[in-house]
């Protein structure tokens, strides 16, 4: 990396670590992902549904703390927008994109972090609770944790979603600016867009929606089961997201150098 | 002089300065008025509240107009008021003339659920009890075509004694089940068209249940003895199968002291199975079971008769009721004004949390201190202007949403094409514009809290839509009661699908089906906006601005 660049990540660290509502989010994130996966597979019983995809069960607080992730990531951007800081920031840095990526890199890389530990902790929730429930070796069921090549995938993949969550939602701040805008586009991709995928009463539609939807198609990455009957393979899955995501800090990236602060 | 008189002479008396001005309207309605001043000469927010009326109705037409996967309905029979309806049961019968009565002793109504091989391991609680809608009673029908008007006295499983005629009404009479030691004796005369139920502990003392007036009841009716045994829903689980799973309920009925005057000449005792299939009305590819298949399967499970005339055993499966659909084309077409509601909950944070941001906030308080009034103020008005944003999209929608639905095929004695006037197109339109405005009430109530706008949007959509989404993954005990307990309960309100007590039914969020009824669960929704206010005010009115 050049030196401007390890300048401005060490900046964006510093302005990121030293405000209080970091910690909070990324605490808050990880509680409510782990907290919703040990309700589901808490809720979730054998034999009434040995069919369940129970890796995908473990990892559904996932859903949840990916609202976090978005909140943010819209804030690390849009935040200074709000306060009138990133004219300071730009003073600082003036090669805009380089202030970007380093936004990025620092984002990325909490994301991950903390992501991954709320991935851990859902998986070893599944791995106490479920056999509890019915889920048992008897059962044909493999255990959380022993390794077990799709639940590895859906558990990496868990991890990376998160993170693409949060560049996605970087790029859509950093276009829109405002973060009442952002948030309401993002939460609309992250909730809005898969429900209407479910509603639409139409096997085609329903498709594509599976197929091309920013979340919908990145979610299949934590499918273990049934994989031929998904509109979407994991990995597949999962590039639509970061296709998405890269269109969307593309645009912001533009944006941001065509525009005024 | 008195030397105690106070000295008011001495000094003048300092009058304090009042200004020549006349006082000025601290009211609410003032108040009232500056909120709608502040919403309105925002341009963006008149421009996004338009939009959201946009965002209300054109999402619904859409989810309408793509609604085409109706092919696995099956042809059902249509009841005397044009509805489709399930009427098959197995019937032992002769023809009686306009002037009869006839009578039987109900001594045992037992029942149990078909397990069929494929089901897997699952085997659903209470297969071996009658499934709790299991009827037996005498019946007086038109004819044996399923569809023909009727009316029964009955006894089921868990309900007691039941007067029911023309498929959707019921009235209740004695409660308990049938049983030898505690039988039920029942009663049906027919005068003209007029029809009479009577229930009876002992076959002496009766008391009338329900009358009806059958209009154009035939002269020559059948009546006598029948069974039903309705299909039972069990929610299997829904990770990979978000249909209830249904099973076949089969039922046999012990009657005797069967009497009959009135008979029409030339007839006799006949059985009957009425309806073409015994079990219920699902198949396709809902259900996992093809069409071809269930109606096999229904050959498998014949209804059955053993003695005549005084006592008689009757076994059966099926049901006399109306066809209560499973799919809701028009409530989860409504369910695309979500887009709308995500578009006001945005306006709802923004018109607190700008205040806050820019420190107009401080400058609100100044001019009325009474900051509990202010927060009401803010709810009326941005409450109203979605209320009346809501009503302009769900409106238009309705009709055009309705008829694009029956255009799509959906045929309409199941999915009738109702009026906006009507009770559902009025719950409809009113109820989606009242889902939308305390939504933003509750918008409004967590902003005042939080005073940030990601914060305080993310947290309303938690609250509100994130339930939906998670009720879909969850099993149904568990997601049931998320869409019972959270402020998500509001949605019922888009629920096109008439259910009836007196028929069990499957009823899953994926269909867009709800576990309360409709303003109930606007209720719910209702009572979080009220708490939210009520906490905002609190703790906006003990801290600093």
């Amino acid at each position: 990396m050049s030196s401007i660049l390890i300048e401005a990540v060490h900046a964006e660290w510093t302005k990121l670590r030293t405000v209080r509502s970091t910690a909070w989010l990324l605490a808050t994130m990880t509680v409510l992902t782990v907290g919703i996966s040990a309700i589901a597979v808490g809720v979730v019983k054998c034999p009434a549904s040995c069919t369940a995809d129970t890796t995908k069960t473990s990892l559904t607080g996932v859903m949840l703390g990916q609202a976090i992730v978005a909140v943010l990531a819209v804030l690390v951007m849009s935040g200074e927008y709000g306060t009138g800081m990133i004219r300071a920031t730009i003073t600082a840095t003036p090669r805009r994109l380089v202030m970007l990526s380093a936004k990025a890199i620092i984002l990325t890389a909490v994301v991950i972090t903390m992501a991954a530990v709320s991935v851990l902790g859902s998986l070893l929730a599944g791995r106490f609770l479920l056999p509890h429930n019915g889920f048992t070796r008897a059962a044909a069921f493999v255990p959380l944790l022993a390794y077990h090549g799709p639940t590895l995938r859906a558990a990496v993949g868990s991890v990376l979603y998160l993170g693409l969550i949060a560049l996605f939602s970087l790029g859509v701040a950093t276009a829109v600016r405002d973060s009442g805008v952002a948030m309401t586009v993002m939460l609309g991709l992250i909730y809005i867009v898969p429900i209407f995928g479910g509603l639409v009463l139409s096997a085609h539609w329903r498709h594509i929606f599976g197929q091309y939807a920013p979340t919908s198609a990145g979610l299949a990455i934590q499918v273990t089961k049934d994989l031929a009957a998904q509109p979407i393979g994991p990995w597949a899955g999962l590039g639509v997201l970061a296709a998405w995501t890269a269109a969307a800090l593309l645009a912001g990236g533009l944006l941001l150098r065509l525009r005024d602060a | 002089m008195n030397a105690k008189a106070p000295d008011t002479m001495g000094e003048p008396t300092i009058t304090p300065y009042q200004s020549s001005q006349p006082v000025g309207n601290d009211g609410f309605g003032q108040l009232l008025r500056s909120e709608w001043i502040k919403f309105r000469t925002i341009r963006g927010w008149v421009i996004a509240m338009i939009a959201a009326a946009i965002l209300v109705g054109l999402p619904i037409v859409t989810l309408g107009n793509t609604a085409k996967d109706n092919n696995s309905i099956p042809n059902q029979p249509i009841g005397p008021n044009g509805l489709a309806v399930v009427d098959s049961f197995y019937f032992q019968h002769r023809p009686i003339g306009v002037d009869a009565t006839i009578t039987a002793r109900v001594t045992a109504l037992t029942g149990h659920t078909l397990l069929p091989p494929n089901k897997g391991a699952f085997k659903p609680p209470g297969a071996a009890r009658p499934q709790p809608w299991a009827k037996a009673g005498i019946i007086v029908k038109a004819s044996t075509e399923p569809g023909s008007a009727y009316a029964a006295i009955l006894v089921t499983a868990d309900h007691g004694v039941r007067f029911q005629y023309d498929f959707t009404h019921d009235v209740a009479g004695l409660s308990g089940t049938a049983s030898a030691a505690a039988p039920r004796w029942i009663r049906l005369t027919r005068a003209g068209d007029l029809i009479t139920g009577y229930d009876s502990v002992n076959g002496r003392t009766w008391s009338t249940v329900g009358t009806v007036r059958l209009h154009g009841l035939p002269a020559t009716s059948q009546a006598g003895p029948f069974v039903a045994s309705p299909t039972e829903y069990y929610s299997g689980q829904q990770f990979a199968n978000n249909d209830g799973q249904p099973f076949t309920t089969i039922a046999t009925a012990k009657f005797d002291r069967v009497a009959l005057t009135g008979a029409a000449p030339g007839g006799s005792w006949r059985d009957t199975q009425v309806g073409a299939g015994q079990v219920g009305p699902l198949c396709g590819a809902q259900t996992g079971l093809s069409c071809g298949a269930q109606a096999k399967k229904n050959h498998d499970v014949p209804g059955s008769a053993s003695g005549s005339g005084g006592a008689v055993t009757l076994s059966g499966a099926g049901d006399i009721a109306p066809y209560l659909a499973i799919v809701d084309p028009i409530g989860l077409s409504y369910k695309g004004s979500l887009i709308g509601l995500i578009v006001v909950i945005a306006l709802a944070a923004l018109f607190i949390t700008s205040e806050y941001r820019r420190g107009m906030i401080r400058t609100t308080f100044t001019a009325s201190p009474r900051r509990g009034r202010i927060l009401v103020a803010k709810a009326i008005v941005i409450g109203s202007t979605t209320f009346a944003a809501g009503l302009v999209g769900a409106a238009v929608a309705f009709p055009i949403t309705e008829h694009k639905i029956a255009a799509n095929g959906w045929p309409t004695s199941i999915y009738p094409i109702r009026a906006i006037a009507s009770g559902i197109g009025l719950q409809f339109v009113i109820g989606t514009a009242a889902l939308l405005a305390v939504g933003t009430v509750l918008t409004l109530a967590i902003g005042a809290l939080l005073r940030r706008s990601a914060g305080t949007i993310a947290v309303a959509v938690l609250v509100t839509i994130f339930p939906l989404v998670l009720a879909t993954v969850l099993p149904q005990t568990p997601a049931d009661w998320l869409l019972r307990l959270t402020p998500a309960a509001g949605f019922g309100l888009q629920q096109g699908n008439v259910h009836y007590s007196q028929v069990s039914t499957t009823c899953l969020p994926y269909n867009g089906c709800y576990p309360l009824a409709p303003w109930t669960g606007f209720g719910v929704l209702c009572a979080w906006a009220l708490a939210g206010l009520v906490a905002a005010v609190i703790v906006v009115r003990r801290r600093d601005a």
